[in-house]
């Protein structure tokens, strides 16, 4: 009961009814006659007529009854239906005051106004009714057992376990968990990769590419010990490393170039967060401070370092990408829909946590309550994510001058001061000229009574004047946040704006920061406080979560599944102990994402075979122990850029934007006139503009991730539209004749074209009885041609050429 | 070694997947009738209909000038609203704005229609016309969203994607849900997406919005160089290599699959193209859809393919009418634009009505007409003849499918302004369209993200009072 009572005092959502029944005139002060008889005069008719046939004796919509005052103190799914006192707070005057529109009660009939004021008069006056006094108001449904929460596994403090001692002792750590658990499900893993196979899936990995078959035999001529490890350190240092791994994060950023939703605008500086994402992973910059950037960035000291301003600015376009409903004709509503957008992406992509359950009413299942929500969303209420929200509103943009804009910026200046010094000093001359005034009428504006002459030069001086303020130069934005109007927010219940709680202080979710948090101070949003909280070495989750996404991104699938879910909902680890080492190890070599590439990539668990074992598959079909490598298809981009890469048209150009859309300009407009154009772009696909709601049909095909909500774990399916692309698609037939024009061009005979064919394709020789299979087909293919001509000829090793990349392994790593 | 789910989510994804998803199933399970590779195996409550056309007017047509007679505007027009305009409004709008057009009363049931709708109106007697829906958001894209997947917040699964996860698809060879020529403006994609729900129930577009309707094709379903023969030889040595892949990895559930998709994507290549070819209907039926009106031609198309679908077994077809400007969004132009728009769908849409009847289709096909949400009955814009987005109160109708015909269902005010008696929310819209599909609204859930999702998020009742 203490316990209960100190909750109260320190968190009054929680004892929101326990209080509203204080104020309702119990225990022991029952209502005077009075008002009682305001009440029965009033009020019971009013409910009579009006509310009791669906919320009385017969029917109790949505469980609420108004037939007794207990009906009403308890109320029904939606809460309480008054807060006696409080009329604002009371979800019975926003019913019939048709505030919200979802919430218009009586549906067919609205109150007249002198009703509406009786019921706000009688919950003014504490809700007099004959039962005041007697009715006991059950205790809130929605209180969260913080205790009980804290239990759960991913709210625990990481424990860096004791690696197991395994009868035959493994150099990685990573091996010593895993093997543990083979030998405990008595499953025997499956032997090395061969060297080949280990370089493309390791080339694939790491830069998303295939290895070429220059990379392929110089890994095979080494013989050292740590060939392997070279191999990986090279790819590590590729510049294309930063353009694989930086899009994984863009999967979790939920990145776009347009907003998509109901006004499909361009993002028309979104690529530069693109690009300091692949730079962020390309410089290995440690993952703590990755994460500070993107919350609050803007908030972090510079200095007099302009480079490093701008980067950070352009990190908190991380809070700015998401969806948004632009054309919300409710602008208090669109707010809170951007914030509450803001608090699923950073919840489930950082904490694995899935806040925005918590909107509308405490999280069902994990112990995050409403006011926690409201608590975190203070933060970002006092975040300023838009320039403004008149339609078709606009999101924010830090300037981000380069210096030689901010010369230019300045020369500007010096010039616009100098014409208004020239300005001044002409007139203060012809002042000084001027005779004493004659006569009565002597004009108002001294400057009429200047020399003619003087007053045209003036006029022209004042005219080139608001020409240069006009013609300002143009500096860099990017998309990003600023500190806005800083205050706490009101609990919304049911999720509306339109009905307000207790309004909740600005701090950080109970189950993980404990009942005790210094208070966020009053001129700062609380954004940086809050991501220092995240990346506080001791915060279990961001570490977890992390080493968890890098893991899913290696093996196909994470040691939790749901990469995106640590709470009770989601899948518990399948090796705890190592997800726990891992983190630990994360954070103990400064949250390095490199060093864990290292560490994983060295392990025997990385380097396995991906065969079939019938033993093996009987006892654990799923691999869950990982027993053998599983073959993976590629993804969407990786399956574009290899196609490229093995038809030589690959242009490896870095960063910059291919958007033809000005920033703010509709992708689509009424017209739906679809100008979108993929089909010539021969760079690498993360440059391929995103476009939400008009995604590249290609990359949906192949499993995309949707660009409008985050996605960690990207599904692989198996369809006939997949087929279909490779065999009819304009894009690869184009690619395969180049493939085929460059053998052609490039190989003297035809088991030599057929040799380097698979070379490219697959990173191995063809067997002698491939290259006769190949060779046959050739011939056929030509029989069925009308003419036998160069072009035909062509056109057999183009389907050739088709046939190899379309099949599986071409699409697969092993 | 895989559930059905399972296999569904690994094995699948837009257009062609449910089809491969049921072959897969097909392999793995004894019995499996047609209808039963969606999530549940029997229907929750006993189907009336089996599929459903939406006629999606894009733009929001005004019902006061359609299907829902106001005398009193009529009395009223360039007079003041007597009471309050909504909290929220698109923009503001002036006087009361009377209808331009005449309503007549038609058939058994005498219920009036404008003379906009001439020939629908002659099939009024098999119409069930709700005069009392209602949405939340009075912006296109909003609106949109909400009536295509229950929310104008959040990226949700759209309604065909919803039915198609609920009863999967009759036919093996074909997408089970199909938009034609949707418009990529106000969500775009998302009015047709599967959201959260496995990429298999994602709607298939043929063409958009700017397109006429006879460039509606399937990307991707035809190769523009090689002969059949060719391609199949191709094929066949393709799918040599995809075999000794799988020799060396093993049996994997998703390289078999991979195999059949190029089966499967072979076949598609001739089934989608028979379905579209309307040549192969008679004159007769093609005039009956005004293919040979140029005014009524395009849309007409619509419809024609909408019933070849809907016969060949295809779940959800969608067809949009959308000019290239404005669509059903008078604001200004009110008479011209709405006579138009009228003109152009009014013929089709009685053509595809009595060809599914006079073909027994009617009955199980639920039939459903209406826009984004309706106008106001008071006017906008210069010369007295524009009206502004209302969703507060507008009409949508329903035909075959287990509905009652030749009624009235709901009302608004004297005005159309607010629905008020026997309101339907676009929510309790699609528990209904659940419901005459035998789908229960509150049992058709997909956990996500941490919980259980329904199309009805935690609203909707069905209306019992319309069904048949």
């Amino acid at each position: 009961m203490r316990k209960i009572i100190t909750a109260l005092v320190v968190l009054p959502l929680i004892g929101r009814l326990a209080l509203a029944a204080e104020d309702a005139k119990q225990p022991g002060t029952p209502a005077t006659n009075e008002e009682i008889r305001f009440f029965e005069t009033k009020i019971r008719p009013l409910l009579a007529n009006h509310c009791n046939d669906c919320h009385g004796e017969d029917l109790q919509e949505s469980d609420l009854r108004l037939d007794s005052l207990a009906g009403i103190l308890n109320g029904g799914k939606a809460g309480p239906a008054i807060v006696p006192g409080k009329p604002k707070r009371s979800l019975l005057l926003t019913a019939v005051g048709y505030q919200d529109n979802d919430l218009k009660m009586p549906p067919d009939d609205k109150l007249s106004d002198r009703q509406v004021q009786d019921l706000t008069r009688w919950i003014e006056m504490g809700a007099p009714h004959p039962d005041s006094g007697k009715v006991k108001v059950a205790r809130p449904q929605n209180q969260v057992d913080l205790e009980a929460g804290r239990k759960h596994w991913a709210f625990q403090p990481l424990n860096k376990s004791a690696v197991p001692k395994l009868a035959t002792p493994t150099e990685n750590p990573i091996d010593a968990f895993i093997g543990e658990r083979l030998e405990q499900q008595g499953l025997r893993p499956l032997g090395a990769a061969d060297k080949r196979t280990l370089i493309r899936r390791a080339t694939f990995d790491l830069i998303g590419l295939p290895p070429t078959p220059a990379e392929i035999d110089a890994f095979l001529a080494d013989d050292s010990e740590d060939a392997f490890a070279r191999v990986v350190d090279r790819l590590l240092s590729s510049p294309h490393y930063g353009e694989r791994w930086g899009r994984h994060w863009l999967d979790v950023a939920r990145y776009a170039d347009s907003n998509g939703l109901d006004e499909n605008v361009a993002h028309g500086n979104a690529w530069r967060y693109r690009d300091y994402v692949v730079n962020a992973f390309n410089n290995d910059k440690p993952y703590d401070e990755f994460v500070v950037e993107q919350l609050a960035g803007d908030l972090l000291d510079s200095g007099d370092d302009w480079k490093l301003r701008n980067e950070r600015l352009t990190a908190t376009g991380y809070l700015v990408l998401g969806p948004k409903v632009l054309a919300e004709v409710d602008k208090a509503k669109m707010k809170m829909d951007i914030v509450d957008e803001q608090l699923d992406t950073v919840g489930r992509s950082l904490m694995g946590l899935t806040l925005g359950c918590a909107r509308c009413h405490t999280h069902k299942f994990d112990p995050i309550g409403h006011d926690d929500y409201y608590a975190l969303a203070g933060i970002f209420k006092s975040t300023r994510t838009m320039e403004t929200f008149k339609t078709v509103a606009k999101w924010y943009e830090n300037s981000i001058p380069t210096s030689e804009e901010l010369a230019r910026k300045e020369q500007h200046q010096q010039s616009i001061d100098q014409k208004k010094h020239t300005i001044e000093t002409l007139v203060a001359t012809a002042k000084s000229e001027l005779k004493p005034p004659m006569g009565e009428t002597v004009p108002q504006d001294v400057e009429k009574r200047f020399p003619e002459e003087t007053q045209a030069k003036l006029k022209k001086l004042r005219e080139e004047l608001k020409q240069l303020e006009t013609n300002a130069p143009q500096v860099s934005t990017a998309m990003g946040v600023t500190d806005g109007e800083i205050a706490d927010t009101s609990i919304h219940l049911r999720g509306s704006h339109l009905t307000l709680g207790e309004v909740v202080p600005r701090r950080f979710p109970r189950v993980l920061a404990g009942d005790d948090q210094p208070p966020i101070s009053s001129d700062q949003s609380g954004r940086l406080a809050f991501a220092q909280w995240l990346t506080n070495d001791s915060n279990p989750l961001t570490a977890r979560v992390m080493v968890n996404r890098i893991w899913r991104w290696h093996f196909g699938k994470g040691l939790v599944e749901t990469v995106d879910n640590f709470g009770l909902q989601g899948k518990p680890p399948t090796h705890p102990e190592l997800l726990d080492w891992l983190a630990v190890r994360f954070v103990e070599s400064g949250w390095s994402i490199k060093a864990m590439h290292r560490l994983i990539m060295a392990s025997e668990a990385y380097q396995r075979q991906s065969g079939f074992d019938a033993q093996n598959t009987e006892i654990d079909v799923a691999n869950n122990s990982y027993w053998r490598f599983d073959v993976q298809r590629l993804n969407a981009e990786a399956i574009r850029d290899a196609l490229l890469a093995v038809s030589g048209t690959l242009d490896p150009t870095l960063g910059g934007s291919l958007l033809q859309l000005k920033n703010h300009e509709f992708v689509f407009n009424h017209t739906s006139q679809d100008k979108s154009e993929y089909l010539s772009i021969r760079r690498r696909s993360i440059y391929v503009p995103v476009i939400r709601n008009h995604l590249y049909d290609m990359f949906q095909l192949f499993d995309y991730t949707d660009a409008s909500v985050l996605n960690g774990d990207r599904e692989t399916s198996t369809i006939a539209p997949q087929a279909l692309f490779l065999m009819n698609s304009e894009l690869v037939d184009q690619l395969t004749t180049a493939m085929a024009e460059r053998l052609l061009e490039q190989e003297p005979t035809e088991t030599d074209r057929i040799t380097q064919l698979f070379a490219l394709a697959y990173g191995r020789p063809a067997t002698s009885e491939e290259i006769t299979r190949a060779s046959q087909f050739l011939t056929r293919f030509q029989a069925l041609m009308p003419e036998q001509t160069d072009a035909s000829k062509t056109q057999a090793w183009q389907a050739l050429c088709q046939a190899i990349v379309s099949s599986s392994e071409f699409i697969h790593v092993r | 070694m895989f559930s059905r789910r399972q296999l569904l989510q690994r094995c699948s994804a837009g257009f062609g997947s449910l089809a491969l998803a049921s072959m897969l199933a097909d392999e793995t399970r004894a019995a499996n009738s047609p209808n039963k590779t969606g999530e549940f195996d029997s229907p929750h409550i006993p189907a009336k209909a089996k599929r459903v056309i939406f006629l999606f007017m894009k733009g929001g047509p005004s019902h006061m000038d359609t299907f829902d007679y106001k005398p009193q505007l009529q009395k009223d027009d360039k007079k003041p609203l007597p009471f309050e305009k909504p909290r929220v409004q698109f923009a503001p709008t002036g006087e009361l704005l009377a209808s331009p057009w005449k309503f007549k009363q038609y058939g058994e049931s005498g219920i009036r229609v404008s003379e906009l709708f001439p020939h629908v109106a002659e099939c009024v007697d098999d119409l069930c016309i709700i005069n009392s829906l209602h949405g939340t958001n009075p912006a296109h894209g909003g609106a949109s969203l909400k009536l295509h997947t229950g929310s104008d917040t959040f990226v949700r699964p759209s309604m065909g994607a919803w039915v198609n996860y609920g009863l999967g698809t009759e036919n093996a060879n074909l997408p089970g849900f199909i938009t034609i020529c949707p418009t990529l403006a106000h969500g775009g994609t998302k009015n047709w997406s599967s959201a959260f729900l496995p990429a298999a129930y994602s709607g298939t577009p043929l063409g958009n919005a700017s397109l006429s309707s006879e460039e509606a094709r399937v990307k991707y379903i035809q190769n523009a160089r090689l002969s059949r023969d060719a391609q199949r030889l191709q094929l066949d040595f393709t799918q040599t290599l995809n075999r000794d892949f799988q020799e060396q990895t093993g049996p994997d559930a998703a390289l078999d699959a991979r195999i059949k998709s190029f089966e499967l994507a072979f076949r598609m290549q001739t089934e989608m193209p028979a379905a579209l070819d309307l040549a192969a209907e008679t004159q007769a039926t093609q005039e009956l859809y005004g293919l040979n009106d140029e005014r009524t031609a395009d849309f007409g198309r619509q419809c024609l393919m909408a019933r070849r679908f809907a016969e060949r077994g295809v779940r959800f077809v969608q067809i949009t009418h959308s000019n290239t400007e404005v669509q059903w969004d008078q604001h200004g132009n009110l008479r011209k634009g709405h006579e138009q728009n009228a003109g152009e769908v009014d013929k089709p849409i009685a053509g595809l009505l009595r060809d599914l009847k006079a073909r027994g289709l009617l009955e199980d096909t639920l039939v459903l007409w209406g826009g984004e949400f309706g106008r106001t009955p008071t006017c906008q814009g210069k010369g007295h003849d524009g009206r502004d987005h209302n969703p507060e109160g507008f009409t949508m109708w329903l035909a075959g499918g287990g509905v009652k015909t030749g009624i009235q269902y709901g009302a608004t005010d004297a005005y159309g302004y607010y629905a008020t008696e026997n309101k339907v929310h676009i929510h309790d819209l699609h528990a209904t369209m659940l419901h005459l599909l035998g789908l229960d609204h509150l049992r058709l859930t997909y956990r996500h993200a941490g919980r259980d999702f329904r199309l009805t998020d935690v609203a909707g009742h069905v209306v019992h009072d319309i069904i048949a």
